[in-house]
C-alpha cells in the first residue's frame, strides 16, 4: 500500500529531515510511528500527502508513483489519504455538518450525495447529535472526531493521523484511539504518528520508531521503545 | 460541474462579504482608473472635432491681379487642381469679388466712396482654394511662388490659421499627455490596492485554503472565488464608470454643441462605441485585477 524506497528529504544543504528511509506499509495495518520531536515523522506525513517532495528515494502509494506526482494529481491523491492533526483544522464559522460537508463540496460532489454521506461519517465517530454545534461548542475529543469525519468522506485507503491526541486529555485520547482502531478494522490503512507512549504501548500493533531522520527500529508487535 | 460552478461562487460572495471594506476601495481605484482613462478619451474626442471644425474653416485665398486674362486663369487653376491633396478650388471672378468688397464694408461709407474714386473695378479675381490637411497649402504655396507666376499674382493669405491649429495641436497634446499620466498614477494605484485587497482576503481565508489542498479541492475550487471576484468587482467598476461616462456626456454636449458644430457628440459616440469602449475597458481592468490576484494567491497555493 505504502512504500518507501531510499527517501531522504534535506531542507538546504544542512538540515536533513530524513535520511535513507525504506518501509513498506501493508493494505489494512495499524502503524505507529514514533519519535521524539525534530525526527522527520512531521515531514513524514508531509511527503505521504505530497506537502513536499522528496530530495532522494521514491515514495509510491497503492502502486501510484508520488515521487515526482504532478501538481493537478494532488487533489486525487488527498482524496484517497485522510489525514488528520493535532489542532484539528477546522473551520469556526462552519457547524458539525458543514465541515464535514465542505470536503466533499470543493471535490465537487452532488449536493444530494453530500446529504447522505455526512450523516453516515458522523455516525461512524459518534457525532450524530452534534451536527448542528460550532467548533468553539465542542470539546477537543469531539473536534478531533469531526476531523476524523471529515477525512472519512472520500472513503480513504489510508488515514494519516499527526499526533491527533496531542490536544487532548485521556478520555478524549483513548475515545480517538477507539475510532482509529474501527476505521482500521474496516480495512482503511492507518499510520498514526505520535510520541504517546501510552498509546503505542496499548495497540500493540506495528512500531516504526524515527531517531534523527531513520528508521532506528521497526517491530511487528512493538513497544514505545525511545526515553 | 454547474454544482462546482455555483459553489465557487458561493464562496466567493462569502469573501466579497468578509472583505467588503476593501472590496469597496477596490472598486473606487477601478471606477476612478476607467474614470480618467474616459476623460483622456473625452479629451481626445472634443480637441479632435474642434481641430476639424478649424480645419474645415481654414483655406487659402489667392489673389489674381486685374490684368489676369481668362486663359491664364484656366491654366492656373488647372495647375492648382493637378495637386492630389487639392479638395476644392473657387474662383470669384473680379466682379463678384468688388460684389463681396462692397457688401464687406457697406457700413463703411468712406471706403466704398474711395472705391468710387478709383473708378475702375481695382479688384482682381480670385481662387479660394481648400485641402484635407491645413498642412498641404505650403504645397500650392510653393507651386505659386515659382517665378513663372509671378506677374499673375498679387497676394495670398493663411499664415495665421496655421498658427492657430498648431496651438490647439499643442494644447490637447499637453491635456492628453495630463490625461495619461492621471491614468497611469490610477492604474498604479489600482494595482497595488487590488493586490493589497487580494492578500488581505487569501491571508484571512488560509486556514480554509490550507483545508481545501488538505481534503483533495483542485486548484479551480482555491483560484476560482478570486477569480469569480475579479470578474465582480470589474464589472461593477465598469459599470459605474460607464454610468458617470453616460452621464458626464449628457452633461457636457449642450456646452460644446455650438463650438463643435454638431449636437451630442460625446453622447453619439459613446452609444455607437459602446461596445467597443466598454469590451476594451473590461478587458484592461479584468487583466489588471486577474493578473494582480494571480501574483497574491501564488504563494498559497503552492502544494
Amino acid at each position: 500500500m505504502i512504500n518507501l524506497h531510499g527517501v531522504s528529504k534535506k531542507y538546504g544543504r544542512e538540515s536533513i529531515a530524513l535520511h535513507n528511509i525504506s518501509v513498506s506499509i501493508g493494505a489494512g495495518e495499524f502503524v505507529s510511528v514514533v519519535g521524539q520531536s525534530g525526527t522527520g515523522k512531521t515531514t513524514l506525513v508531509k511527503l505521504l500527502i505530497a506537502e513536499e517532495r522528496p530530495t532522494n528515494g521514491k515514495i509510491s502509494i497503492g502502486g501510484w508513483d508520488i515521487t515526482k506526482i504532478r501538481q493537478s494529481e494532488i487533489p486525487l491523491l488527498r482524496r484517497q489519504i485522510g489525514v488528520i492533526f493535532q489542532d484539528f483544522k477546522l473551520l469556526p464559522n462552519k457547524t458539525t455538518t458543514e465541515n464535514v460537508a465542505f470536503a466533499l463540496e470543493v471535490a465537487g460532489e452532488r449536493t444530494k450525495r453530500i446529504r447522505e454521506i455526512v450523516p453516515r461519517v458522523l455516525d461512524i465517530v459518534g457525532l450524530n447529535s452534534k451536527s448542528r454545534n460550532f467548533p468553539h461548542q465542542l470539546s477537543g475529543g469531539e473536534q478531533q472526531r469531526v476531523a476524523i469525519a471529515r477525512s472519512l468522506v472520500h472513503r480513504p485507503k489510508i488515514l494519516v493521523a499527526d499526533e491527533p491526541t496531542g490536544n487532548l486529555d485521556a478520555i478524549n485520547t483513548h475515545e480517538i484511539i477507539e475510532i482509529l482502531k474501527k476505521i482500521n478494522s474496516f480495512g482503511t490503512t492507518v499510520v498514526l504518528v505520535t510520541h504517546n507512549r501510552e498509546i503505542v504501548n496499548h495497540l500493540n500493533r506495528r512500531v516504526i520508531s524515527l531517531s534523527e531522520g531513520t528508521i532506528m527500529s521497526d517491530e511487528e508487535q512493538g513497544k514505545y521503545k525511545l526515553t | 460541474m454547474l454544482t462546482s460552478f455555483w459553489r465557487v461562487i458561493k464562496f466567493s460572495l462569502l469573501d466579497l462579504g468578509r472583505n467588503f471594506s476593501l472590496a469597496c476601495m477596490t472598486i473606487l481605484v477601478l471606477t476612478l482608473l476607467l474614470i480618467s482613462v474616459n476623460t483622456l478619451l473625452g479629451v481626445r474626442l472634443i480637441t479632435q472635432a474642434g481641430i476639424k471644425v478649424i480645419k474645415q474653416k481654414i483655406d487659402l485665398s489667392i489673389y489674381l491681379k486685374p490684368s489676369v486674362t481668362n486663359n491664364e486663369i484656366k491654366i492656373l487653376e488647372e495647375k492648382i487642381k493637378s495637386i492630389p491633396e487639392v479638395k476644392n478650388v473657387r474662383l470669384t471672378s473680379r466682379e463678384q469679388a468688388l460684389e463681396d468688397f462692397k457688401a464687406q464694408y457697406q457700413d463703411q461709407p468712406e471706403i466704398i466712396a474711395a472705391l468710387s474714386e478709383v473708378g475702375d473695378n481695382p479688384l482682381g479675381p480670385a481662387f479660394v482654394v481648400k485641402t484635407d490637411d491645413p498642412k498641404d497649402y505650403e504645397k500650392i504655396v510653393l507651386l505659386i511662388s515659382k517665378p513663372e507666376y509671378a506677374n499673375l499674382i498679387e497676394d495670398k493669405t493663411f499664415a495665421d490659421t496655421q498658427t492657430a491649429i498648431e496651438n490647439i495641436t499643442n494644447i490637447t497634446a499637453r491635456i492628453q499627455e495630463f490625461a495619461l499620466a492621471i491614468s497611469f498614477l490610477f492604474g498604479l494605484i489600482a494595482v497595488t490596492i487590488v493586490y493589497t485587497t487580494f492578500r488581505v482576503a487569501i491571508y484571512t481565508e488560509r486556514l480554509e485554503i490550507g483545508i481545501k489542498k488538505l481534503v483533495g479541492a483542485n486548484n479551480w475550487f482555491i483560484r476560482g472565488p478570486y477569480l469569480i471576484e475579479a470578474i465582480i468587482l470589474s464589472t461593477i467598476s465598469l459599470g459605474i464608470s460607464l454610468g458617470a461616462m453616460w452621464a458626464a456626456t449628457r452633461a457636457i454636449d449642450p456646452y460644446f454643441a455650438p463650438l463643435l458644430g454638431q449636437a451630442n457628440l460625446l453622447t453619439n459616440y459613446l452609444s455607437s462605441h459602446i461596445l467597443l469602449v466598454a469590451g476594451f475597458e473590461y478587458v484592461v481592468v479584468l487583466f489588471l485585477t486577474i493578473f494582480t490576484s494571480a501574483m497574491a494567491m501564488r504563494q498559497y497555493l503552492k502544494a
